[in-house]
């Protein structure tokens, strides 16, 4: 039994981390210059993370001053759980769920609590990497600046080690549960999509539902009598949020007496029991969610009402077919549908949600301070739509979404205008629902007149058609066609980062613009000037784009 | 109708040749079969064909436009198969064939004609209103060539055709090629099986590591090959 856990921890270990496929891919050219750029983008995160660490530094200074140390190491541990519990998430449903080495392993006589076991294990070493850069600096300044112990440094390498274990275990069982129940009938992709949106609308909720409630913790009684007594109260208080943080600061803030101790073994022994359950539950949940996950259920000839093939076949331009085809492939495909639909439509909500809960007052505080001018409302909608635009990554995936298919497209005969105007209809299709929600989510913190209406939707939309030929540009420079998930051309491909980043300095740029002339001008030539640059610049782009989907379709290979 | 004139690929950076210094001429209303071991440049040759990849150098000429010119224009003219068809899994099978159709521009009657006959003949008309990714390989394969077929081609190339087609069904697409040379139109295609090759084809051609290593009709391959009567014993010599 040992054996076969241990080889599967190792085969996962290869496949995962594996030495030789890194080298493969560092040999290969078009790899090595990814991964070079990669290693650039990471190296210029750098001086931004010592900025962070350096705003910690001045943190403890806070929290020592107000005799509440403990309140440091909480925020460390609550940030790093909090965060591997949303990786987690991602993690857990891809690997538990979607990698390829799953049509290898159900079929073997291996129990699916040493799947998931295995599976697990590998995990906790992707976490570490979310973990270590944001607990690391916690415990150091604390240790350092407090010139703790060695018993502090024996407890800290355990709890760090131990530290992702409860949050992927939750992530693990939330994610077996909504399998589970999601896998059913034809509608499933549908039926998951939807979930995950309710889901992550709900986290938004309850996170700024606690934020509210934690503040109002604080300010009970004699709080401040207390804060002086105890210097443990505020995590005691705030701890409440997620027990096992409040168990790692105290463990670590008390190493040299009993408390310390006690609460370093719950720590430890509730992870290792959590994990215990999550192997026991995936016995009865894993393998309900699995199987038939992939299948697609196929009507069989003769029970299905027959449809004359008459009514079935339909003409249509070759840019709507084109632009049909594209809709259809992004609302089937869930991944694509959350992250493209999705995103559109949950942005606003999100917004509404956190102005409405009052943890996050900025929307309503902003708008209160444009004190009801329309004018900036309306350009604010507008900016947002043409955000959503580069962030819908429609564009940025159009060619890389095409996969091994796009062979079928470079085969036949479509002039590169239809190309580039179907791929941009369906963008701004996608977009229309964007408009909606968020006129619908502004509906309900002010009233905006119908022309303010006319000109995000007309704005909004036109400043998407650059958004999206920006995505576009970059995609057929460096399409990401070799996959066999489609998770890899969404979630993987750089190319979203890449035109996200330009299309943040294009709007930018105009926004800066805007601000700059606004009380010089009046609002009405700013509409015209905003109609005139999403205008023209989708003009440049569209000979742009034609000349480079020429050239690359003719020398890809 | 497909000339091809001293076409020319190769890899790395000229260390590997993949396609030779290749001519061809294929006249209209001709079956030609391209044949070849493993690895000796025929579906590079095909892909230069239709688009897929750009030669080193020599031209390709599609009726009477340079392929690689007015790409529109031949396109329009040829229809292509590859060998291990990936399409939109995501479409209905119906989806796939109408986005080719509107690709093509056939006409709604045209296209309704078409797809009764050719959706009956390999028997998936029950399957079109079902997603491609419930579909068995060969029923992938089917949608395929019914999608090509649909615009009617002048220039019909297929890649290892017969690979996964059931019996039936692989007797129906010979069918259909030889009525299509009947009409005038040109069918060039790769293939393993030799049999295949040596009932349907009026010429057929042998590549071998790039180069075109024998070209003719099935007798005078046969005439040039001493005491070597089957077209597996010349297709051995040749390719050792």
């Amino acid at each position: 039994m040992m054996n076969k856990i241990i080889s599967l921890i190792k085969t996962d270990f290869n496949i995962t981390f594996g030495l030789s496929s890194i080298i493969y891919s560092f040999k290969n050219k078009k790899n090595r210059w990814q991964m070079i750029i990669l290693a650039i983008a990471m190296l210029s995160l750098i001086p931004s993370y010592f900025l962070i660490i350096n705003s910690l530094n001045g943190m403890y200074d806070i929290y020592a001053e107000v005799g509440q140390k403990s309140m440091f190491l909480l925020s460390g541990f609550l940030v790093t759980q909090i965060m591997v519990f949303i990786f987690g998430l991602l993690y857990v449903m891809s690997k538990y769920y979607f990698s390829n080495d799953l049509a290898t392993l159900v079929p073997l006589p291996i129990k699916s609590s040493y799947i998931i076991g295995s599976k697990f294990v590998t995990l906790m070493i992707s976490e570490y990497l979310t973990s270590l850069p944001i607990i690391l600096p916690f415990i150091i300044i604390y240790g350092v600046k407090g010139g703790e112990g060695l018993l502090y440094w024996i407890y800290s390498l355990l709890l760090v080690i131990t530290a992702p274990i409860i949050p992927l275990v939750l992530s693990s069982i939330v994610i077996m549960v909504f399998m589970k129940y999601t896998n059913i009938g034809a509608k499933k992709d549908l039926i998951r999509v939807i979930g995950a949106v309710i889901f992550i609308i709900a986290m938004v909720y309850f996170q700024l539902k606690i934020q509210t409630i934690a503040g109002k913790a604080m300010m009970e009684g004699d709080f401040f009598v207390n804060l002086v007594k105890d210097s443990n109260l505020l995590v005691k208080k705030l701890g409440i949020i997620f027990p096992p943080s409040q168990w790692g600061a105290l463990a670590l803030s008390n190493y040299f007496n009993l408390t310390g101790l006690m609460n370093l073994l719950t720590f430890i022994v509730v992870g290792i029991i959590s994990f215990m359950i999550m192997l026991f539950l995936s016995e009865s949940l894993f393998f309900d969610g699995l199987i038939g996950n992939i299948e697609v259920s196929a009507s069989k000839g003769k029970s299905r009402k027959k449809i004359a093939l008459k009514d079935m076949t339909k003409e249509t331009k070759p840019y709507i077919a084109l632009a049909k085809k594209e809709i259809i492939m992004l609302f089937k495909t869930p991944v694509y549908l959350l992250n493209t639909v999705g995103g559109v439509v949950m942005l606003p909500i999100i917004l509404l949600v956190a102005s409405m809960t009052g943890g996050d007052e900025s929307l309503v505080q902003i708008i209160d301070m444009l004190g009801g001018n329309n004018n900036l409302i309306t350009l604010a909608g507008i900016a947002f739509i043409a955000a959503l635009g580069i962030l819908n990554s429609i564009g940025a995936t159009s060619f890389s979404r095409e996969g091994k298919c796009l062979w079928i497209q470079r085969t036949l005969p479509i002039k590169v205008e239809d190309q580039i105007i179907g791929r941009i209809l369906s963008s701004l299709i996608v977009q229309i629902l964007g408009v909606g929600a968020l006129l619908i989510s502004l509906s309900f913190i002010i009233k905006l007149d119908i022309l303010s209406i006319l000109l995000i939707v007309f704005l909004g939309l036109l400043g998407s058609i650059p958004m999206t030929q920006i995505g576009m540009i970059i995609d057929i420079l460096r399409p990401l066609l070799d996959w066999d998930n489609p998770q890899k051309a969404m979630k993987q491909n750089l190319n979203v980062l890449i035109s996200m980043g330009l299309g943040v300095l294009y709007l930018g740029g105009l926004i800066y613009l805007v601000i700059n002339i606004m009380n010089k001008v009046d609002v009405n030539l700013i509409y015209g000037l905003l109609t005139v640059v999403f205008g023209l610049t989708s003009i440049i782009l569209f000979v742009l784009l034609k000349k480079l989907i020429k050239t690359q379709f003719e020398v890809m290979e | 109708m497909l000339r091809l004139e001293n076409i020319s690929k190769s890899y790395n950076k000229g260390a590997i040749k993949a396609v030779d210094n290749i001519n061809l001429d294929i006249k209209k209303g001709e079956i030609f079969g391209f044949l070849g071991p493993n690895g000796a440049g025929k579906t590079t040759t095909i892909k230069m064909i239709v688009g897929l990849l750009k030669p080193d150098s020599g031209k390709v000429t599609v009726g009477t436009v340079d392929a690689w010119q007015e790409p529109i224009e031949a396109k329009s003219m040829i229809s292509y198969v590859p060998d291990n068809p990936e399409i939109y899994d995501r479409l209905k099978g119906i989806e796939y064939l109408n986005f080719m159709g509107d690709m093509y521009g056939i006409p709604k009657e045209e296209r309704e004609k078409k797809l009764n006959y050719y959706l009956e003949l390999f028997s998936i008309k029950d399957a079109v209103g079902d997603l491609i990714a419930s579909y068995s390989h060969g029923m992938k394969q089917k949608i395929v060539l019914t999608g090509a077929l649909l615009s009617n081609p002048d220039l019909f190339i297929l890649d290892e055709p017969m690979v996964g087609l059931d019996p039936k069904s692989a007797f129906n697409l010979k069918e259909i090629m030889r009525k299509m040379c009947d009409e005038g139109k040109t069918v060039f295609f790769s293939t393993h099986v030799l049999e295949v090759a040596e009932k349907l084809c009026d010429r057929i051609a042998i590549i071998n590591k790039g180069k075109i290593v024998a070209l003719g009709t099935m007798e005078e391959l046969k005439a040039h090959a001493e005491e070597k009567q089957s077209l597996e014993n010349i297709f051995l010599e040749l390719t050792e």
